[in-house]
């Protein structure tokens, strides 16, 4: 689905990314693990159209990200992607559904009727219903990043991106969202993250590890193993090859 | 120092627009500040200095005919309150007589009149403001004409009758404390004593000035009573020294009047911006603020570090607008200087400025002060956070059917929860649409033909004063015979203008101008009542009725021929001529008392104005022939040229805010808004989007403001401008508006200007990355 070829980003002198290539596939869950100053978020946004590259591509469904114009690329980010940021990001003159359902009445795929129905489904499903009407300062850390995951689902995208969703969230908090993101896999949503924590990197089947803007290693998970034992180990091992 | 500096220029680095636009918001502010207090300054010192000069007379009676020299020299010994007096003997010269550069004076409404220096009092100066001397052959012309026709020292002025001509070169140009202002009719020219005499005796009619000087704390009222019962020559009119300096208020200080209006309007623009955008820029700064309490920095410390910054701007800002300020109040002034010179207080326009500009500083430094002291009351967290923003604001609600126009709905609810945000921009849209239109339909409306029914008369075409001659009723005889026969001549009345005394409201006796004649040939719109109807009513003037205490219905006693005649108040009109005093009655006046006889005339479709006055001229030779309009204009001296160059420069400052305003706010509210664009964009709002939605905002508040500012410029305007030509007599104005401009052309340049500016100014929104902006 996402082919990145040989992705490079600088700022000023400082090469953040180099040369970065992998694939990701329908269905796919990635997590991109590294220390901090890494390049991991750098990744994510570039792989998004978020940001822009200095060299390579970013092939999605066969279309060069790079060479769509602005607007295009706005629609493809309303229509293709759903977005979830480290600290919850919403409209703060926007009650919490109406921030949900506004890609929806902006993409104007379905009826309003049918949009608000999803909004409202969406929210039942992040057991977050009751916050519906308030705006984001009357709610938890852990409820906003699930409102923001229901936004990012609203128009049912391709991908959904992640930018460590639990770093600022508590223990109850992030078990929340850790267990929606794993039934969004389960049902076959494709899922790209960036995270320091173990428990959503567990989650994904891939894992790319970033050290100095390049990947530094790359790990497969098989289905049925303990992936956080598995985890532990692995990274322990590029510890010490670090 | 040198640290403090070094902070101010890396925050002028780190927020350039804000910081330019911010300073040149100040320097504007102060250059208005300081350019009306120059204004002021230089008109009281012009005003005050040419009085203290030339010393006016506190009373003057116009006489033509015999007199008997020895009765008003025993009238003056006998009044003690009389300081001095004299009689100034004036030779009027007819405007047709008069050639400059090979044309005659005709067009000219002025009577002018050719004096010799007088002594005591009274004195006309030249442009040093010295008592001036011409030698023989020489004349000093009224400041008037050089102001009007451009003549110059070094010209020459031709007097020619028959086969007498005298060449005559202008030495000085004369400033005339009596008969300076354009209102006044009259105009004298200085020669020598033996140049008078030789052209008295080829051409011209004496004229002459009882002119009196009293002693401190007498009222003019007592002399004038004084003068009518001692039955002194008085056929002409009587002017009071406080009439006088209403007409030279009025003609300067009707200009000076609406600067210092325009100008202290763009005071409280500036105040209120300045106001708004050191709320603003130091709202952002709260963070900042929020790090700096959190490592230590002191309250003290901080309101130190932020007053410097605005200490160092206000200081740029003063010094560069008190500069400016001085060609800037000097070109609203010259018109006031040319006319009274510099005065003998210059100081005035040089320290009232500096008040100004020192008061607007201690203003923006405590304006400055007490918002970052409210700022610093905040907690660090809360400083940190900028909680205490997202409180005040709203919720709007997407709309329940879906988005017909995404960025029209999403503009309007955030407008509805920001609405506070923009009151600034909103009132100086207002204030910027009402200084442009306000000078505007004050032009229009003094331009406009319709304009004539404020000066006591009806519209017409052209009018014709048959005046002060011995051949008067003659010469009316010839003009009407001469209408009569013109096929051209759609219509004309004739009025008769003479004087009855009547009893003021102290019961002392004074003069009033009254017309007698039909005034439904050309009918006038009456503020209250209507036309006198038959012998037993009479119509006022607005400042006579208001003077005098009279309302439609009540009785008036007038004496006329030593008849006592009563009458009743049928009317009440506007009228600016004559000092805005006088009236209309049928009062059958004996012929040796008319004073004037006016025709008014309309001509038939497709006959040009211009040519049919000029071929009246080539017929009734000794008769004055003036187009209304140029009568109007005339009357109203340099008003409406002053008008036209004011409502240019109303335009010019007005849009030039309007686009600074924008720019400052597009830069805050973007910046203040950076991360709901982040998040606009990360949900798939396009830059143009967004540039869009801010685009609805500005150019909506700009609507409204520009629909209220219209409304104001019709109604306050209206009132503004009805208050400065009450002074005059003229108390209802209505403001005539050219729809196009003010309705369509000015409301659409507003727009179109504020439209650019955004396009332009919300450019920025593009270098907005999701990711800098979420991230951080």
């Amino acid at each position: 689905m996402i082919k990145v070829e040989k992705i490079s980003k600088s700022f000023k002198d400082t090469k953040v990314l180099q040369d970065v290539s992998f694939d990701i596939n329908k269905g796919d869950f990635v997590a991109i693990m590294g220390p901090s100053g890494s390049g991991k978020s750098t990744l994510l946004y570039s792989i998004s159209g978020m940001d822009n590259i200095n060299s390579g591509k970013v092939m999605f469904e066969g279309r060069n990200i790079g060479e769509m114009k602005e607007e295009e690329l706005s629609d493809f980010r309303l229509s293709k992607m759903g977005f979830v940021f480290q600290n919850p990001q919403m409209l703060k003159n926007l009650s919490v559904f109406d921030n949900i359902i506004l890609p929806g009445l902006v993409a104007k795929k379905e009826s309003a009727e049918n949009i608000r129905k999803r909004g409202l489904e969406l929210m039942k499903k992040m057991e977050i219903e009751e916050i519906k009407s308030r705006d984001k300062s009357q709610v938890s850390g852990g409820q906003l990043q699930r409102a923001s995951i229901c936004r990012a689902m609203i128009n049912n995208p391709e991908i959904l991106f992640l930018d460590e969703p639990t770093g600022a969230l508590n223990s109850e908090a992030t078990d929340q969202v850790l267990k929606i993101v794993g039934l969004l896999n389960e049902d076959g949503m494709t899922i790209m993250t960036v995270t320091h924590d173990k428990r959503v990197a567990a989650k994904a089947r891939k894992i790319l590890y970033i050290i100095d803007g390049q990947i530094a290693a790359c790990k497969e998970f098989s289905v049925d193993t303990d992936r956080e034992t598995e985890l532990d180990e692995w990274l322990k091992g590029l510890q010490i090859i670090a | 120092m040198k640290l403090l500096l070094n902070l101010v220029y890396k925050d002028f680095k780190r927020n350039k627009v804000i910081t330019t636009t911010l300073t040149v918001f100040l320097m504007i502010s102060t250059i208005f500040m300081a350019g009306g207090l120059r204004v002021a300054g230089t008109i009281i010192s012009s005003m005050k200095g040419l009085n203290e000069l030339a010393i006016p007379p506190e009373y003057l009676q116009m006489h033509k005919g015999e007199y008997d020299e020895n009765v008003f020299e025993s009238f003056k010994e006998s009044h003690e309150y009389i300081k001095d007096s004299f009689i100034v003997k004036m030779l009027d010269i007819r405007n047709t007589n008069i050639i400059y550069k090979g044309e005659t004076l005709e067009n000219s409404l002025m009577d002018n009149g050719f004096v010799i220096q007088n002594e005591g009092f009274d004195f006309l100066l030249n442009m040093d403001n010295e008592i001036a001397v011409v030698k023989e052959g020489e004349v000093g012309v009224p400041v008037y004409y050089a102001e009007d026709l451009g003549i110059q020292a070094g010209d020459m002025i031709t007097l020619s009758k028959g086969n007498y001509t005298k060449n005559m070169t202008v030495s000085t140009i004369i400033r005339d404390s009596s008969m300076n202002a354009a209102l006044t009719s009259s105009k004298r020219f200085l020669i020598t004593q033996s140049d008078l005499d030789e052209i008295s005796r080829h051409m011209g009619e004496w004229e002459y000035l009882f002119e009196f000087i009293l002693e401190e704390g007498t009222s003019t009222a007592l002399l004038e009573k004084d003068y009518i019962d001692a039955n002194m020559p008085s056929n002409g009119v009587a002017i009071t020294g406080s009439q006088l300096s209403i007409m030279n208020n009025l003609s300067h200080g009707l200009v000076a009047f609406i600067i210092i209006t325009i100008s202290i309007l763009l005071i409280i623009i500036a105040v209120l911006c300045l106001s708004y955008i050191i709320r603003a820029t130091l709202a952002d700064e709260n963070n900042t603020i929020g790090e700096m309490k959190a490592i230590g920095f002191s309250n003290k410390a901080i309101e130190k570090l932020y007053q410097i910054k605005y200490i160092f701007l206000v200081l740029i800002a003063g010094v560069i607008g008190y500069l400016v300020a001085i060609p800037f109040g000097d070109f609203f002034s010259s018109s006031v200087v040319m006319y009274c010179g510099n005065g003998t207080d210059e100081w005035m326009k040089w320290v009232f400025p500096l008040i100004g500009v020192i008061l607007l500083s201690f203003l923006v430094i405590y304006r400055c002060k007490k918002t970052i002291h409210k700022n610093l009351k905040s907690s660090v967290v809360d400083l940190l956070r900028g909680d205490d923003r997202i409180k005040k604001e709203g919720h709007y609600s997407l709309p329940i059917a879906g988005f017909k126009n995404r960025n029209l709905s999403i503009a309007l609810g955030e407008l509805k929860c920001k609405w506070k945000e923009y009151v600034v921009i909103f009132f100086v849209f207002i204030f910027s649409s009402f200084l442009i239109l306000l000078p505007m339909n004050m032009k229009n409306t003094v331009e406009n033909p319709s304009f004539m029914t404020y000066m006591g008369v009806g519209e017409s075409d052209i009018r014709i004063d048959i005046q002060y001659t011995d051949k008067l009723i003659e010469q009316k005889d010839a003009a009407i015979s001469y209408l009569e026969s013109d096929s051209e001549i759609a219509k004309y009345a004739i009025y008769q203008n003479s004087y009855v005394q009547l009893q003021n409201s102290n019961g002392e006796w004074e003069y009033l101008r009254v017309e007698n004649g039909d005034g439904s040939v050309f009918p006038l719109e009456y503020i209250e009542g209507s036309a006198p109807k038959d012998e037993k009513n009479i119509a006022l003037s607005y400042l006579n009725a208001s003077e005098l205490g009279k309302r439609v219905g009540d009785n008036i006693t007038v004496s006329y021929g030593g008849e006592e005649l009563l009458f009743n108040v049928s009317g009440i009109y506007q009228d600016i001529t004559y000092g805005g005093k006088t009236a209309k009655a049928n009062i059958d006046f004996e012929d040796k008392d008319v004073e004037v006889y006016i025709i008014y005339l309309d001509i038939k479709d497709g006959v040009d104005i211009e040519e049919k006055t000029l071929e009246l001229r080539s017929i009734l030779i000794d008769s004055k022939i003036t187009p209304i309009s140029k009568f109007v204009s005339q009357t109203l001296g340099g008003i409406t040229d002053n008008l036209s160059l004011i409502s240019g420069a109303a335009i010019v400052i007005s849009l030039v805010l309007a686009v600074l305003i924008t720019v400052m706010i597009l830069r805050l509210i973007t910046a203040r808004e950076h991360s709901a664009i982040a998040i606009k964009k990360s949900i798939g709002f396009s830059n143009k989007d967004i540039r869009i939605q801010f685009a609805i905002r500005i150019l909506l508040i700009q609507l409204v403001a520009i629909v209220v500012g219209t409304f104001l410029a019709n109604t306050l305007g209206e009132l503004i401008f009805g208050m400065i030509l009450s002074f005059m007599g003229a108390s209802e104005i209505r403001m005539l508006i050219e729809p196009v401009k003010s309705y369509l052309l000015s409301p659409a340049t507003q727009l179109f200007l504020v439209f650019i500016t955004v396009v332009v100014g919300s450019n920025v929104v593009k270098s907005y990355h999701i990711r800098d902006q979420i991230i951080e």
